[in-house]
């Protein structure tokens, strides 16, 4: 009796889970007529790769994957960098008010990325430098003629760094937590007695630490990775022009005034979502591990 | 005769030859460790924070540049409770707001006499405000000053999100969370379902949500009407189309709340439930006495997370209906996204502080819970 509970319980979680990605990848190889017959089927009547054909002569969808690809291929490296040596400083030197540090970090990561969005975009529309240009202005005022009166941000709108830099700082709280707590399960001895041996600091650090902490470093990789690709409000805000656009906002383009031509979107879609399923196939553990190491500490 | 060999004094190598030699101090090697994130935080936190405060107390339209930045106080904030149209008049009922501060006054002195809790006064004095408010006409409905106000209709609307969507998430998180801690030869399909809402991004969500919601041709319209219901016509009608965004809200992060609690899951203890066995508790019994209390840490974890990106809620509305139909379902995330749009800078400031200070506000309430307990 139980057991049958637990079975079906299962079964309602997987069609809970999978059922709309898999109505999605039926849709996609329907026909747009098919789509709006009544009673509407289930299973496709012909089934046809034209939609995916169609997803990238309609929009430059292959530039979307290129952008997407290295926006967020950008930001998790220098995110994980960043905060594996961060991670290393919290977890292993003798500081001061580290774990204050620490809370501070992931207490960031309540604060909601909305805020960001118009200082930002202020920022990266070529406003003034906070500090720079009141200085500057003085100094001119001074007699300092050759400076210029006015220091500008460059205008970064429709470039990558316009959401590399931001989605560097929102994924680093939750990277820099796993990679804390991962430092801290390596037993320091192994860093002595590689120090004792006649390794310098630095040398222990990258020929004992480093190979050591490798799962840490995916795990938070892929949670940075997922979080970049998945991030659509500063995408949609920064980057307007149509080929600097990510995925998920290229995808919305696709989308009329009162056209839904669905069979496109979800054809885009179900290409949008593949990386993310292979990421999920092949490092299920990893993922969950790294989710629980913020969920446990924070 | 003794050759004397000159003695140099030490001297202690400079930073850069200790930084390039691997020999720095403790404290000078986490520094500049933790240098890089650290400014990256302040410069894309820290500084639109600040800015966004001062933005907020200015008059900035992008596209009347002519107009300048002149500081205008807390004119913004003005507008977002009262609107264009209406003035505060000075007078305007003017004994019924000075007994509602009269009223504040000996309920300050009950605290301070430690007749009261703090926390008690701190209710009492919100009831007050409330009550004398609504007096005042600060009320959505007849009558009411709020009763169009585009701000007072994305705060009611994000904070029914808030209500709903974190309790709903947790309703089905649990049970997902349990279910994936069984054993069992589906489990990793199971785990891949748990993950995949969890990876998809949430435009995604919406859109996928928004077709099966889809009126005609959608699937759920198509089952309801095997069964012999008359499915509404889910994202064109407010009630309905509050209903469907929700629900794809909890599908979305119902499985982050579950992942959340599985990990508490598996660091309980398994002789606590061998115990309980031996003790002759049953099922229901080892839930509630050995499940539910030693979760509360995951449990206040992934309700704090899910509250503060309720907050937030932007991409499945607009995803799905774009914020509509008409503006039921603008959010204060799509409030400020389309305040941003129409270059209005200096009220979506006014509007991001609003929300940071909800935020703030959450926070701090869920902190002093978890240290309470």
């Amino acid at each position: 009796m139980r057991y049958v509970a637990v079975r079906l319980g299962l079964l309602l979680m997987i069609v809970n889970g999978l059922f709309p990605a898999v109505w999605l990848f039926l849709t996609s190889l329907k026909t747009e007529n098919e789509l709006t017959r009544i009673p509407i089927t289930y299973l496709p009547l012909h089934a046809t790769l034209h939609n995916y054909v169609a997803v990238f002569t309609a929009n430059p969808f292959a530039r979307f994957l290129l952008n997407s690809a290295v926006v967020s291929l950008a930001a998790t490296l220098v995110c994980v960098l960043f905060a594996s040596l961060a991670g290393y400083a919290l977890a292993r030197l003798r500081l001061r008010g580290r774990k204050a540090i620490l809370t501070a970090i992931v207490m960031t990561s309540m604060f909601p990325a909305l805020v960001m969005l118009v200082p930002l975009y202020r920022l990266f529309v070529g406003a003034e430098v906070p500090l720079l240009t009141p200085l500057f202005g003085y100094l001119h005022a001074l007699g300092w003629g050759f400076l210029p009166t006015t220091v500008l941000t460059p205008n970064l709108l429709n470039t990558y760094w316009a959401l590399i830099i931001p989605y560097v700082a929102l994924s680093l709280p939750i990277t820099t937590l796993i990679l804390t707590s991962f430092f801290q399960l390596i037993p320091e001895d192994l860093e002595s007695a590689a120090t004792v041996d006649g390794a310098s600091r630095v040398g222990a650090l990258y020929r004992v630490v480093a190979p050591l902490s490798a799962p840490g470093v995916v795990t938070a990789g892929i949670i940075a990775f997922v979080n970049s690709w998945n991030e659509f409000l500063l995408a949609l805000t920064f980057n307007t022009a149509t080929t600097m656009r990510t995925v998920p906002v290229g995808i919305t383009l696709y989308q009329g005034e009162f056209a839904f031509p669905w069979a496109l979107i979800s054809a885009a879609v179900t290409i949008g979502i593949v990386p993310l399923v292979l990421l999920i196939l092949f490092f299920q553990q990893r993922i969950i591990s790294g989710l629980t190491a913020g969920g446990v500490k924070g | 005769m003794a050759r004397t060999v000159p003695t140099l004094p030490y001297r202690k190598p400079g930073f850069w030859r200790r930084l390039r030699t691997g020999n720095l101090s403790d404290g000078q090697l986490a520094v500049l460790l933790l240098l890089p994130a650290l400014l990256t935080l302040a410069a894309v936190m820290l500084y639109p924070m600040l800015t966004v405060l001062w933005q907020s107390l200015h008059f900035n339209r992008l596209n009347q540049p002519f107009r300048g930045t002149p500081f205008i106080g807390l004119d913004n904030f003005r507008r977002m409770l009262w609107g264009d149209g209406l003035q505060w008049n000075a007078s305007h009922l003017l004994w019924l707001r000075l007994v509602g501060l009269a009223a504040l006054a000996p309920l300050a002195w009950a605290v301070r006499r430690r007749w009261l809790s703090r926390f008690a006064g701190v209710v009492l004095a919100l009831a007050l405000v409330l009550v004398f408010g609504y007096l005042l006409g600060f009320h959505p409905g007849a009558g009411g000053r709020w009763t169009d106000s585009r701000f007072w209709n994305s705060f009611s609307i994000t904070m029914l999100i808030i209500v709903a969507s974190v309790a709903g998430s947790f309703l089905v998180g649990l049970p997902l969370a349990l279910l994936a801690n069984v054993e069992s030869r589906l489990r990793w399909l199971g785990r891949v379902a748990l993950l995949l809402p969890w990876a998809m991004p949430r435009v995604f969500a919406g859109l996928t949500f928004a077709w099966l919601f889809q009126s005609q041709y959608g699937v759920i319209n198509d089952v309801l009407r095997r069964i012999g219901l008359d499915g509404p016509l889910w994202l064109a009608r407010v009630g309905p189309a509050i209903a469907a965004v929700n629900i794809t809200i909890v599908w979305k992060t119902s499985s982050f709340v579950g992942l959340i609690l599985l990990a508490g899951l598996q660091s309980i203890d398994a002789s606590l439930y061998e115990a309980a066995v031996v003790d002759g508790a049953n099922a229901w019994q080892r839930f509630w006495r050995i499940t539910l209390p030693l979760l509360r840490p995951s449990i206040a974890v992934a309700l704090i997370f899910r509250t503060l990106t309720a907050i937030q809620t932007f991409d499945i509305p607009f995803a799905m209906t774009r914020g509509g139909p008409g503006r039921s379902l603008e959010t204060l995330g799509v409030y400020i996204y389309n305040s941003t749009l129409a270059l209005n800078i200096g009220y979506a400031a006014a509007l991001s502080v609003v929300l940071f200070l909800i935020s703030l506000a959450i926070t701090i309430f869920y902190l002093r819970w978890i240290y309470t307990e």
